[in-house]
């Protein structure tokens, strides 16, 4: 456990005032519910992953959440929306290695760039290129980025969500410092590649249990320097099993090289 | 030619004719400008600005150049069937959205040979009068974009790109556009909406044909990179030498993928119709792995219908009609149809008796599921139901039947769908059954009693109702 930045005290204060949900029943919504009753200003960088280690801390002893959490849960906070389901952004270890979305005048310049690629009363076209950028910067799209594409575009955000959400290629949680995307299909599968995959995560420590193709195919380490997602063909079966690390490409990876492939980052 | 090294363990295989890899895995060879000048690049641009647009688009007609992106339909033919009296401006599309399984040759175009395609797009763009032309490259291949943005760059600087090309009068823009991982960006309409900025819902054909109403309703041709850079040689050869290579409606060459199951997989470049199967399989890729046999291929990509190597077959119609072994088949679009698969995108997979047909089944369908962009119900539903009854048949929880309810799902969704994934899902599924019923229903048992969980709630819910 990362030792904590900020007097615990005040959470405790928190606590007694209102009843903290158990930590499995919380996600930003009530993370943020939490922030808006705290009585003191949690002021420092990355606040919301010491908040996560708070909490986690506070319920160490309290492994399954009581009835009366749930209950409140469902009492005072809203079911999230299916749109605000989508539009989050999980917090995951990997959040730790990006920093949070901020408009920079050089983002602004990469934008403008893309955006004159296309017709001028066509700008909807650059809603991909925009989202590589943020993607590429951030990690991961977050709902203040979609604002801001949506913005730039001048377009309804829906529209930019029904994009984040539709194509594979677009995160919507932040992955490890080293994201691996094994390639899963018939001629790598035929290579080895989901025991490279299973050796990947047995170096890494990464639980793949929960990872759901389509929903939610990213799954982090919990150091947050990891993270694993299958791709489908990534057009060099001739090469088989490849990888993509971030943007660098991979290929020929028996399950043994798996060791190797992670050193070569680490060294 | 003869001059040219390639690197050592990768020269080309006597059997091949390279002319769109002459430069992959070349000795000495990068990606800059000066490199692909020094060879005579950018010359047949230079020609086919000379010409007249028309007569461009005639000798790649006389050509007979197929589209190498799966479909196989005639570029020269697309090309005219922009509509005489269009005011609206037109596009040009390259297609580099490479993801179809098993084939791979886009990939070392792009990453080894740009400015071969900046090439092929200027001259097809003049014979189509586009002044705009778009390289919808994949998301997966990062460095590819980046080097494809510098290309371009370097040909602008040279006057190969931009205003008036050349002295021409012939304006041209290219701009690079990042896919995101899905694969159905690589069908046409799909893929224009995509560039678009919306979801890459395919639009139904007709009325939607890109050569008509394409990107943003203009005039739109879509073809794929490898097609794309024929066109460069055509000009150099002249359609009518062109067509002597290869075998008479199949002209020129093409690159075959080899990956799975082989000593030496790779990427071959013959002259079409040339090659047979035994000549692909044991002379160029070194035949099966020690001791093992050869048992299917995919010829195609994994949308096209998976081949026995003990089969036979009767090719041609009438007195022409000759009974053909697997291994005598050459790969041409035609024989291939023939054969009741397709040439497609060249991605021949190999697959030896090592391998169980359940498994191979199973991956095929989750790609499929994992793929379909949910358009059409027959389609988004069908691939998710063949994954299911797939599960279960490699799993051993299947009953006989379920390789019979397979089948029918794969039979209602083929020729039911907007777009052709509905057949590029359905036909692997139907051919695999049909070729390997046996070994499929052999892995079921009458005594299965596995239930989904759509199965319980249902029960659960008829018993209530009682
Ligand atoms: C489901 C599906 C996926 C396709 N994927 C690709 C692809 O990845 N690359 C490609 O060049 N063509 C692909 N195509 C074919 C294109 O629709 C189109 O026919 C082709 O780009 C035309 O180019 P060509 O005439 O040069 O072959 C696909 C078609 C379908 C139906
Ligand atoms: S056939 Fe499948 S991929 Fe094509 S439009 Fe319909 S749902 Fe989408
Ligand atoms: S199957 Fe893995 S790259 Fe094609």
């Amino acid at each position: 456990m990362r030792p904590l930045k900020f007097p615990l005290t005040d959470f405790f204060k928190v606590s007694s005032k209102i009843e903290v949900p158990h930590p499995r029943a919380i996600d930003r919504k009530r993370l943020e519910y939490i922030r808006l009753y705290a009585p003191v200003k949690v002021d420092v960088p990355n606040a919301r992953l010491i908040e996560r280690d708070a909490l986690r801390y506070l319920f160490k002893d309290h492994p399954k959440p009581r009835r009366n959490d749930r209950e409140l849960v469902k009492r005072d906070l809203p079911e999230p929306s299916v749109l605000e389901k989508n539009v989050l952004s999980p917090e995951t270890p990997g959040s730790i290695n990006f920093p949070p979305f901020k408009i920079t005048p050089e983002l602004e310049k990469k934008a403008n760039q893309r955006i004159a690629q296309y017709p001028a009363d066509q700008s909807r076209s650059a809603v991909l290129p925009l989202l590589h950028e943020v993607q590429h910067h951030f990690g991961f799209i977050s709902p203040e980025s979609i604002d801001w594409v949506a913005d730039k575009l001048n377009i309804a955000p829906i529209k930019v969500v029904e994009v984040v959400t539709f194509y594979p290629g677009f995160r919507q949680k932040a992955p490890g410092k080293l994201h691996f995307r094994v390639c899963r299909t018939l001629s790598c599968a035929m290579g080895g590649s989901y025991e490279l995959m299973a050796r990947l995560c047995e170096i890494t420590g990464i639980d793949r249990s929960g990872a759901d193709g389509q929903k939610d195919p990213i799954s982090v380490s919990p150091c947050g320097n990891y993270s694993v997602e299958y791709a489908e063909c990534l057009a060099s079966c001739g090469t088989a099993p490849v990888c993509l690390v971030n943007d660098d490409f991979h290929e020929g990876l028996t399950p043994d090289k798996a060791k190797d492939l992670i050193a070569q980052y680490n060294g | 030619m003869s001059d040219i090294k390639y690197l050592p363990g990768k020269e080309p295989h006597e059997n091949e004719h390279r002319l769109i890899f002459k430069n992959v895995d070349r000795q000495g060879w990068d990606t800059s400008i000066d490199t692909y000048l020094e060879d005579g690049g950018y010359e047949m641009l230079k020609k086919g600005l000379g010409m007249d647009p028309k007569a461009v688009t005639e000798d790649v007609k006389a050509s007979g150049l197929r589209g190498r992106g799966g479909a196989g339909f005639p570029t020269g033919i697309k090309w005219g069937f922009i509509p005489p009296n269009n005011t609206k401006p037109v596009y040009l599309i390259c297609n580099c959205d490479e993801s179809e399984p098993g084939t791979f040759k886009d990939r070392y175009i792009v990453h080894q040979d740009p400015h071969q395609l900046i090439e092929g797009m200027v001259i097809s763009a003049y014979a189509v009068s586009a002044h705009t032309a778009y390289i919808y490259i994949r998301e997966e291949f990062p460095e590819a974009a980046i080097t494809l943005e510098k290309a371009i760059a370097e040909a602008r600087e040279k006057g190969f790109l931009g205003q008036n090309i050349q002295d021409s009068g012939f304006d041209l823009e290219i701009y690079v556009h990042r896919g995101a991982a899905a694969y159905i960006c690589g069908e046409e309409t799909g893929l224009i909406e995509s560039l678009e900025g919306k979801r890459p819902y395919p639009r139904i054909k007709p009325p939607y044909f890109p050569a008509a109403m394409g990107l943003y309703m203009a005039p739109t041709i879509v073809n794929n990179v490898e097609s794309l850079c024929h066109v460069v040689h055509i000009l150099r050869m002249g359609g009518q030498e062109y067509v002597k290579l290869g075998t008479p409606r199949n002209s020129g060459t093409r690159i075959l993928c080899v990956s799975g199951d082989v000593k030496k997989p790779g990427y071959f470049e013959v002259e079409v119709g040339k090659v047979t199967f035994r000549e692909l399989l044991y002379d160029m890729c070194g035949g099966p792995k020690d001791g093992r046999k050869f048992k299917a291929v995919i010829p195609g990509g994994s949308s096209s219908k998976i081949l026995r190597c003990n089969e036979s077959f009767k090719i041609g119609r009438g007195d022409d009609a000759k009974d053909l072994s697997f291994w005598d088949l050459p790969l041409d679009f035609d024989t291939l149809a023939a054969a009741g698969s397709m040439a497609g995108s060249g991605g021949v997979i190999v697959m030896d008796d090592s391998r169980r047909m359940s498994w191979v089944l199973n991956n095929i369908t989750h790609f499929y599921a994992h793929e379909s962009c949910g358009q059409c119900t027959p389609c988004r539903e069908g691939s998710t139901w063949m994954k299911k009854v797939s599960d279960r048949i490699e799993n051993g929880q299947a009953v006989p039947e379920d390789v019979k309810t397979l089948e029918e799902i794969a039979y209602q969704i083929d020729g039911k769908t907007v777009c052709a994934f509905g057949e590029a899902s359905a036909w692997p599924v139907e051919a695999m059954i049909d070729k390997f019923r046996e070994e499929l229903v052999g892995e079921t048992s009458d005594t299965n009693d596995f239930k989904t969980d759509e199965r319980i709630a249902q029960e659960e819910f008829l018993s209530k109702v009682q």
